[in-house]
């Protein structure tokens, strides 16, 4: 039968019969129940009952891509890109520590700008994430360099860059 | 931005049309309500934490909203319709999201039978139920107000505060009432999906007043004040940016439609998380104070401004909230005198809501209430602007006590409502007229 929803009540009203229910139909947990207890099945035209998957709705079905006015990603690197910047007293051997841990989750530096100020440095790196390696998890171990407080490292997400800062 | 400022996604918020689960017998509309739930926000959880660690941005509330339940109610009849109340904490914890809400009716130019039975259902549905929201249209620039169904909700109010009192009358602040309700609302306690909405839709609320805080600070105290809106412009920009990435990737993996940011800020007990703050950088010295109200106009205006022009999708509220419990900034203006009752109802012509998470005295008369409740329909009625009231009478405390609700509903003072009432007010029911819309000075 074509309908939304199987209940309980339902399934008492269908006296015993074997119940065949729409691709769509969600079949209640207090149905399932009923009908398991009364020896009842619940089936589809195609076979056993299995969870539909959701119906958002019309609008979902018709939702297309993004509109192009968002500053959408052009390519896959750029949707991986991390942007790290990290600011600091110079020494040697600090390049080499952020890249390691770069490396260590498997991601790699696409780009980097590296400028001298008196005593101080400015680092900014363009890191693609690697196959594997998430986010959050690189971000995490970045921050663990910062607990060290020689230098303040920023980790943001070249997607969330993008959205904020282009108009 | 994240780190230093507390920047974050307040909610996001899945709304699901119920429409399609009524039935004529209400133990099968509990059971169809709680199925459609589950089938639809069972992944909402898990794409906003796989979002956050994509991202790095925290998102901290995972919301439900769904069809106004009288809607759903009326083909059964009962007159009891806390079952569905019961439903909906059921799904609510089932799929791990921190509130659900649609317990909800629109009474702003009368009652049909279900919606009177879902008002008289609402004390005792809140404090049964640990999730649940509830939200009452009492008026609206058509329709005028409803004075009768403001009385009525006063005495729900109370006897809401009563069923809850073991908890400082938690059961209040999951319950509002609305004058201009907002159908795509995804902050709580008013979140409900209305009649115009799709069968599913993903709405996202922002934060962010520790990030104009921020950006204020930065400018200094010489600025002018076109300074001061620009500042507040550019920073809402961002934040919506933030918010419209963040609901388009959640719509995206949930497979359903993205539907609005609703760019509030929305403030919380932590410090330096404060509309309050951002007021007093602005110039005032104490929020209350006056200047508060005309600061707290440039503020709002600026926020949309800026929203707008980042997104093409801003709806709900937005604006800025000013719950008086939820922000350290107006705590410490309540308990210093800055900050009085009458103050806070002359903001609220200018903030986005209304009076929000209020704490009265106990023992506060239904009339008292009902005036409150009234004067803040009114300003939201003649103002086409939405207004709301969510007010906690805490049995047992006086005026100056303090009450502790814990995490984002923070710490009350509560507040004098003055010894005055409108009892023949009260009393008379019937509806105030919608105004006229012309003539306008």
């Amino acid at each position: 039968m074509s309908r939304r929803f199987l209940t309980a009540e339902d399934v008492r009203r269908a006296g015993g019969q074997e119940i065949i229910v729409d691709e769509t139909t969600v079949v209640t947990p207090q149905a399932q129940e009923v009908a398991s207890s009364m020896g009842v099945e619940i089936r589809t035209g195609s076979g056993a009952y299995t969870e539909p998957t959701p119906d958002r709705g019309p609008d979902a079905d018709a939702a297309g891509p993004d509109p192009q006015f968002i500053p959408e990603p052009t390519d896959e690197l750029m949707d991986t890109g991390v942007i790290v910047t990290c600011v600091g007293c110079n020494r040697p051997g600090v390049l080499g520590e952020v890249a390691g841990v770069i490396g260590n989750y498997n991601s790699s530096i696409n780009d980097v700008s590296q400028k001298m100020v008196g005593d101080y440095f400015h680092l900014v790196l363009v890191v693609e994430l690697g196959a594997g390696s998430d986010f959050a998890g690189l971000k995490q171990g970045l921050l663990e360099l910062d607990k060290k407080s020689e230098y303040v490292i920023r980790v943001m997400h070249e997607r969330v860059f993008r959205f904020m800062h282009r108009v | 931005m994240v780190e230093l400022e507390t920047l974050d996604i307040r909610t996001t918020t899945l709304g699901i049309s119920l429409l399609d689960c009524a039935d004529p017998d209400l133990e099968s509309t509990c059971e169809k309500v709680y199925s459609k739930i589950v089938h639809h926000a069972r992944h909402l959880s898990e794409v906003a934490d796989s979002i956050e660690n994509d991202y790095g941005v925290p998102i901290v509330n995972r919301r439900i909203a769904v069809t106004p339940v009288a809607w759903i109610a009326g083909p059964s009849g009962a007159e009891d319709l806390s079952p569905l109340a019961l439903a909906l904490d059921t799904a609510a914890k089932e799929v791990g999201v921190d509130f659900i809400g649609g317990f909800t009716a629109y009474v702003h130019k009368g009652f049909t039978r279900a919606d009177h039975a879902l008002l008289e259902s609402v004390p005792h549905a809140l404090a049964s139920t640990d999730h649940v929201c509830s939200s009452i249209s009492l008026g609206s620039t058509r329709a005028g107000v409803n004075m009768s169904a403001v009385a009525r909700f006063s005495e729900i109010v109370l006897e809401t505060a009563r069923l809850t009192a073991d908890t400082g009358a938690l059961g209040c602040a999951k319950l509002v009432c609305f004058c201009n309700t907002v159908e795509d609302n995804p902050f709580v306690a008013g979140a409900h999906v209305g009649i115009g909405e799709a069968e599913t839709v993903l709405n996202v609320g922002v934060s962010g007043p520790g990030v104009v805080r921020s950006a204020l600070e930065r400018l200094g105290p010489d600025a002018d004040l076109q300074a001061v809106a620009s500042v507040i412009k550019r920073t809402a920009f961002k934040v919506t940016r933030m918010g419209e990435l963040v609901g388009r990737e959640a719509a995206r993996r949930l497979g359903t439609t993205f539907g609005i940011v609703d760019i509030s800020l929305a403030p919380t007990p932590a410090i330096g998380d404060s509309v309050a703050d951002i007021l007093e950088l602005m110039g005032v010295e104490r929020i209350g104070a006056p200047g508060t109200t005309a600061a707290l106009a440039l503020l709002t205006d600026a926020v949309k401004k800026g929203g707008v022009m980042a997104s093409s999708s801003v709806g709900g509220l937005s604006g800025a909230f000013i719950p008086v419990s939820e922000d350290q900034g107006m705590i410490d203006a309540v308990a210093c005198g800055a900050l009085s009752l009458a103050k806070l109802e002359a903001m609220t012509t200018v903030c986005s809501v209304g009076l929000d998470m209020v704490a009265v005295p106990g023992d506060t008369p239904a009339d008292v209430l009902t005036g409150i409740i009234a004067d803040e329909m009114a300003i939201g009625m003649v103002n086409q602007k939405t207004t709301a009231v969510r007010i906690i009478p805490v049995p047992g405390k006086g005026p100056g006590e303090t009450v502790e609700w814990g995490g984002l509903l923070g710490t009350a003072i509560v507040q004098d409502p003055g010894r005055f009432g409108c009892e023949t007010l009260f009393r008379r029911g019937g509806r105030i007229p919608a105004p006229i819309q012309s003539f306008r000075n």
